[in-house]
């Protein structure tokens, strides 16, 4: 009964404390989504990988969306034009290098700063890496979905005639199709439509999608926070305090058990730290940021989402080098650091 | 007949949104008007809640609205779980968080969560450190702040003590011997580390069973237990007080 009422109030008050981070984000990414001319922005990027995949990696900053948000921007990234650094940066890095998630990690970790600090440092020098990777790879497309291969401009300058939007129409289109159960194209094509004809809409059209996006976002990243606060709940008060010590002491064993917790729970970036917060009585300083790095880049929801943009073999690559990047990273941290 | 279950259907999922968002912003500004906030959040964060209440009211309002005028703006997102699923999930907790009212972590949950360790386990860095001119001012977490700083419990001997918390039975101590003990928070529940000093009693400690909330008076000595030396308050009186509205130290 003891057990059962405090993992209550650890519960509630994981969701009391992440509620309002998690309604600000959604807000702000709605309003980017609905005002932000992404193709402008594309002719503005640096053309050299290195610069291009950092430069990827930072604009998480003018999207402040979380992982879930992340993956239709960078698709539609992609398919007007991006080049393959700035899109995987992006994809990477938006999650966490963003100012609402940093405001929160900062809230949750205010005592122990050099966790926040670390979390967005780790997360660009990884992304910036990985973008900078895959830009070896000239011609992206064999790594695509064929239907995201196909809407790629050939040129991959940014478009700006009225083709290129009827061409993004049925790029969209093509991958809903049967077989393929995913449905989040709607929302998707809503916001390509309205960002790539901002002074068309009046703006009570957009006030009305900003609305409409805004309840379907904190319903699904609120059903997962409650999720995954209930996760949080259960592993603190049912999991024997021993066994949860022996594992989060360890230099390695703390950071594996972290970086599958992150992969596992699905749990949106905005509100991740204070998911971690409850682990950090008891888990070495390196394995809460593998969490928090880690889990932003990869996890169940995202791997499905990414399967929307890459083919299984791309994935994969991703998957492995984010989790060696940040283990290798984090191991050092709880070596020499901490 | 179909299309047109398939639009009632999809109705009240919307409103299922509506309710669930609604639901909430009314749960968290009832936790603010009836003074529960503190039994889950450190109070410096207390304004995000209650302006995250207002927001959803707000939200859950202007989604109504567009749904009242029927022309509801139906985007289906990617999602994870069939539809409705989130929603109810959303709504169901929000209902509890009514229905059931959160207790404060208690001498359970201090054993479990380590009382009895040294305190670099519990929490990586003390916070603040403030010098005391007079002993019997510090609080509780003052103490265990200032002995985190300098660890010797010689130090303090003789020092008049005055500190309030609820009661900890350590099954590693004597019979003589119970904790005295406070939750420290930084952020939310979800961080609270116990923090906590033996007492030595001139009886069984079966008199004070735990959880009581008590003020102890004494002056400070240094005692043998577990095989280490430890700070100890030798009680001069023990008086039973209220549990105070807010539980937690900061």
């Amino acid at each position: 009964m003891n057990q059962l009422s405090s993992g209550f109030t650890l519960f509630l008050s994981l969701l009391v404390e992440a509620i309002p981070f998690l309604l600000l984000g959604v807000l702000l990414s709605g309003l980017m989504l609905l005002f932000i001319d992404e193709r402008k922005l594309i002719a503005h990027l640096p053309r050299n990988p290195l610069l291009a995949a950092l430069a990827g990696s930072s604009i998480g900053f003018l999207f402040p969306v979380c992982e879930c948000g992340n993956v239709p921007v960078a698709r539609r990234l992609l398919m007007q034009g991006a080049s393959a650094p700035v899109a995987i940066g992006f994809l990477l890095a938006a999650p966490t290098i963003n100012p609402i998630v940093i405001w929160a990690t900062w809230t949750a970790f205010r005592d122990q700063p050099e966790i926040v600090v670390l979390r967005v440092v780790f997360s660009l020098f990884i992304a910036t890496l990985i973008g900078w990777v895959f830009s070896a790879q000239a011609d992206l497309r064999p790594l695509l979905q064929p239907a995201v291969a196909a809407a790629i401009p050939q040129s991959q300058v940014p478009p700006s005639t009225p083709e290129s939007s009827r061409l993004l129409q049925s790029g969209t289109f093509l991958l809903a199709q049967p077989g393929k159960p995913i449905r989040m194209d709607t929302t998707e094509l809503q916001a390509t439509l309205v960002a790539s004809s901002t002074t068309s809409k009046p703006l009570s059209d957009r006030l009305q999608l900003l609305v409409a996006n805004t309840i379907q976002e904190i319903r699904e990243l609120g059903g997962v926070l409650v999720l995954g606060s209930l996760v949080a709940a259960v592993i603190q008060v049912a999991i024997p305090r021993e066994l949860i010590l022996s594992l989060g002491q360890g230099p390695v064993t703390s950071i594996i058990a972290m970086l599958t917790l992150g992969a596992v729970v699905s749990i949106c970036s905005t509100v991740d730290a204070f998911f971690a917060l409850s682990f950090a009585a008891a888990f070495t300083s390196g394995s809460l940021l593998a969490f928090l790095v880690f889990g932003p880049m990869i996890d169940l929801k995202g791997l499905a989402l990414m399967l929307t943009i890459f083919r299984g073999r791309a994935v994969i690559y991703l998957f492995a080098l984010a989790a060696q990047l940040t283990f290798l990273l984090t191991l050092f941290v709880n070596l020499q650091i901490s | 007949m179909i299309q047109s279950r398939q639009q009632f259907s999809s109705r009240i999922l919307n409103w299922l949104d509506i309710v669930a968002i609604t639901a909430w912003g009314v749960l968290l500004l009832s936790y603010w008007l009836t003074g529960k906030l503190g039994l889950l959040i450190h109070p410096r964060y207390f304004g995000l809640s209650v302006i995250a209440g207002f927001g959803l009211l707000v939200v859950g309002a202007l989604g109504g609205r567009q749904l009242m005028r029927s022309h509801p703006v139906s985007v289906r997102h990617f999602t994870l779980f069939p539809p409705g699923w989130m929603s109810s999930l959303l709504l169901a907790t929000a209902c509890l968080g009514l229905l059931v009212t959160p207790q404060p972590f208690a001498s359970h949950t201090a054993l479990q969560r380590g009382i009895n360790e040294p305190l670099a386990l519990t929490r990586s860095q003390p916070q603040t450190f403030r010098a005391n001119a007079q002993p019997e001012a510090r609080s509780l977490i003052d103490w265990v702040r200032t002995l985190d700083v300098y660890p010797e419990p010689d130090a303090y001997a003789g020092q008049k003590v005055k500190v309030q918390g609820f009661v900890v039975h350590s099954p590693e101590m004597p019979d003589q011997y119970l904790t005295i003990s406070r939750f420290a928070i930084t952020c939310c529940a979800a961080d609270a580390y116990p923090v906590g000093l033996p007492v030595k009693l001139q009886q069984s400690r079966r008199a004070y069973p735990p959880d009581t909330w008590l003020e102890v008076e004494g002056k400070m000595v240094t005692e043998n237990l577990q095989n280490k030396r430890q700070l100890t308050i030798q009680a001069k009186s023990l008086k039973p007080i209220s549990e105070p509205k807010n539980p937690y130290a900061y």
